[in-house]
């Protein structure tokens, strides 16, 4: 037996090692020093330090950067230059995070907030280095106990309890498909790696073969499927957003879906490659494209229309993110390098206008008296700044050029043209996917009529806190240019993307 | 003698099964699961694994169900009523039964492959589950500690009376 090499593992694990341990520090300086201070110097104490803690942990990502790829333990801990550069977005997304939960009221137990805040990316940051299902089912566990958690911070308010019951309940089901599913994988394969996935795979010949495999892939993409949050597994999403507190509403619509997505694309395109079947017009075959088409189709569709009637901004992002997750899944079915690439661009401009959009929410809704659409009415004179931000996110997510939406939609309708384009295989979808985008264009409007025309019975001007309007201003300008120049950060994908998508066949 | 054993072990293990949902009392289904578990840990016997045979029976049959029961017991969960069904949930639940039996029948009468690990993998003494437990499977194990972690933490902090 070879030594297991621990010292490695700690090496890959340093900013995860900080992160955790910045949450127990969090934990214990506000049970030690500042538990008599006031509430908002509590927080501001503890958020600073969970800032801190997380900038540290850029430091050893930075060391890791450029370097070899490396697979430990069987695939329990990967390293290469695309898992580090995700690692970074998900520290960049906790970071906003925190910024607008120090804004906002979390509660009087603000330790346990950040903690908890900071163990959940710590489950993020494993999930995007994990390559092997076990590591993969625990890390995916470890971000949504604490995003169950975090939904339930607001102990007084029913609405936060409720979508908390909710939330935790269907994650704990999807966590029982999931599990399932990997099971029959691995029964079937004997192997709990991804790369053993594959190997073992195409020795057993594929689905056809082996129906238990077929199972597996099915309880797999299900399990998967609700933690996207796609339909017809979305049934938890709009209560848990419209219910939690803001800020962990943005954290649960960006961080872990990132952390998701990127899972699920390497389950699907390192593990499952060879089986995605086909998913092109008339020419059907079963398989994981098969599946996430239906599941793209059903998304894109009910999610955008449930969004049309809906009052609630929240409850209105919430449907918004479920057609989104339709779309990203087109690049997914498209099952090539540029597929990846979209899907792996797309998610970062969806995790950043997304959060700036809830970011915005946060600010002014608690200001506002709440977070239904008439309190919005004239934001546009009260907050002028802010209110111009969500111009820009709310395009964005509505893909309006020259915004980082349009292009990375663009992008992935892209890639599912070019695969098979003789026959236009994948072209139904796209026809859809561009369909539904002019559907979205109208409730995204609606919102932006609520900021911008109507105008409201309260004309108090609403100040928000600098740090916070630069931190969103900041999101703005990165969303404005992955739109504008994303040349750069295409290139570094396409030079990153090379080990997620070895495996796929063509 | 190894397929009597297998199919006791096996129909014993459905029929609890069904007993722990089909009864009405929760301290009788409770019971029923813990007889579940002791035919399931002899299933394990007869797959060779000791070590597991054992952690089975000793903590979900011993640490677990006792837990349950007394949650049962301090909650003083009566029987529960007879319940209304309901058209759709009948109608549902059908139709998803018909389907995974539709299923299993497409799967079991397909020849099965044997598993690619092999047969001489399942002997499963302490050695087995213990050395892939410190070496390959080392993080995600050390990665449960941080999850109970964070469990109780959200226990403490959701079951706590608020103080005015």
């Amino acid at each position: 037996m070879t030594p297991v090499p621990y010292f490695d593992v700690l090496k890959g694990l340093g900013a995860e090692v900080i992160l955790t341990l910045t949450a127990l520090v969090a934990l214990t300086l506000d049970l030690a020093s500042v538990r008599r201070a006031e509430m908002s110097v509590r927080s501001r104490t503890i958020g600073t330090t969970a800032v801190v803690g997380l900038l540290a942990s850029t430091l050893p990502l930075w060391q890791q950067l450029n370097g070899p790829r490396m697979v430990l333990l069987g695939g329990t801990l990967a390293m290469d230059d695309l898992i580090i550069f995700f690692k970074l977005v998900i520290v960049a997304l906790a970071v906003i995070t925190v910024l607008i939960s120090m804004d906002f009221d979390v509660g009087r137990h603000v330790g346990e907030y950040y903690a908890v805040l900071l163990f959940g990316a710590v489950g993020m940051m494993l999930l995007i280095s994990a390559e092997e299902l076990i590591t993969i089912f625990v890390a995916l566990e470890l971000t949504s106990v604490s995003l169950y958690i975090l939904t339930a911070f607001h102990k007084g308010e029913l609405r936060s309890q409720e979508a908390a019951v909710k939330y935790f309940m269907f994650g704990a089901i999807s966590s029982a498909f999931l599990l399932f599913g990997l099971s029959y994988v691995f029964g079937v394969t004997g192997a709990t790696g991804l790369q053993a996935i594959q190997d073992a795979v195409k020795n057993t010949g594929g689905l056809a073969m082996s129906p238990l495999l077929a199972t597996g892939l099915l309880f797999t993409i299900v399990g998967f499927g609700f933690k996207v949050a796609v339909v017809p597994f979305h049934l938890w999403a709009p209560d848990a957003y419209e219910g939690a507190p803001t800020p962990v509403t943005a954290y649960i619509a960006t961080g872990s879906k990132v952390a998701s997505f990127f899972i699920l694309l390497k389950v699907l395109f390192i593990g499952f490659a060879g089986l995605q079947g086909s998913a092109f017009w008339g020419n059907f075959a079963s398989g994981w494209t098969m599946l996430l088409a239906v599941t793209a189709t059903l998304s894109m569709i009910l999610g955008n229309c449930a969004a049309i009637v809906q009052h609630n901004v929240k409850r209105l992002l919430a449907y918004s993110s479920i057609a989104q997750a339709g779309y990203i899944f087109i690049g997914l079915v498209a099952a090539t390098k540029m597929g990846a690439n979209s899907v792996l661009f797309y998610i970062i401009v969806y995790a950043l206008a997304n959060l700036g959009a809830f970011g915005v929410v946060a600010a002014l809704s608690s200001r506002a008296g709440g977070d239904e659409m008439q309190n919005f009415d004239g934001m546009a004179r009260r907050a002028p700044f802010l209110s111009l931000l969500m111009l820009i996110f709310v395009l964005s997510l509505a893909g309006i050029p020259p915004l980082g939406g349009f292009f990375g939609k663009f992008y992935l309708f892209a890639s599912a043209v070019q695969r098979d384009a003789q026959h236009f295989g994948l072209l139904w979808l796209v026809i859809l996917g561009i369909v539904m985008s002019a559907v979205s264009l109208y409730y995204y409007l609606i919102l932006l009529k609520h900021i911008y025309v109507i105008d409201g019975s309260d004309q108090s001007p609403i100040i928000t806190p600098t740090y916070l309007n630069v931190a969103l201003g900041l999101v703005a300008l990165a969303v404005v240019a992955l739109g504008v120049y994303p040349k750069p950060i295409l290139e570094l994908l396409n030079n990153f993307s090379y080990s997620v998508i070895a495996g796929l066949v063509r | 003698m190894y397929d009597i054993l297998f199919w006791f072990f096996s129909i014993a293990m459905l029929v609890c099964g069904l007993l722990v949902i089909a009864n009405r009392n929760p301290v009788a289904s409770a019971l029923f699961l813990v007889l579940l578990f002791v035919f399931l840990a002899g299933l394990f016997v007869l797959l060779e694994a000791f070590f597991i045979a054992a952690i089975q029976v000793l903590v979900y049959a011993g640490a677990i169900m006792v837990l349950f029961l007394f949650v049962i017991m301090l909650l003083d969960i009566k029987a529960s009523e007879r319940r209304k069904f309901r058209a759709l949930g009948v109608v549902g639940g059908i139709a998803v039964a018909v389907a995974f039996v539709w299923e299993l029948v497409i799967i079991l009468t397909r020849p099965l492959k044997p598993l690619a690990t092999g047969g001489d993998e399942l002997s499963g003494g302490l050695e087995q589950v213990v050395k892939p437990l410190f070496a390959n499977y080392m993080l995600p194990f050390e990665v449960t500690a941080l999850l109970l972690l964070v469990a109780m933490i959200g226990v403490v902090l959701l079951s706590k009376r608020e103080l005015k």
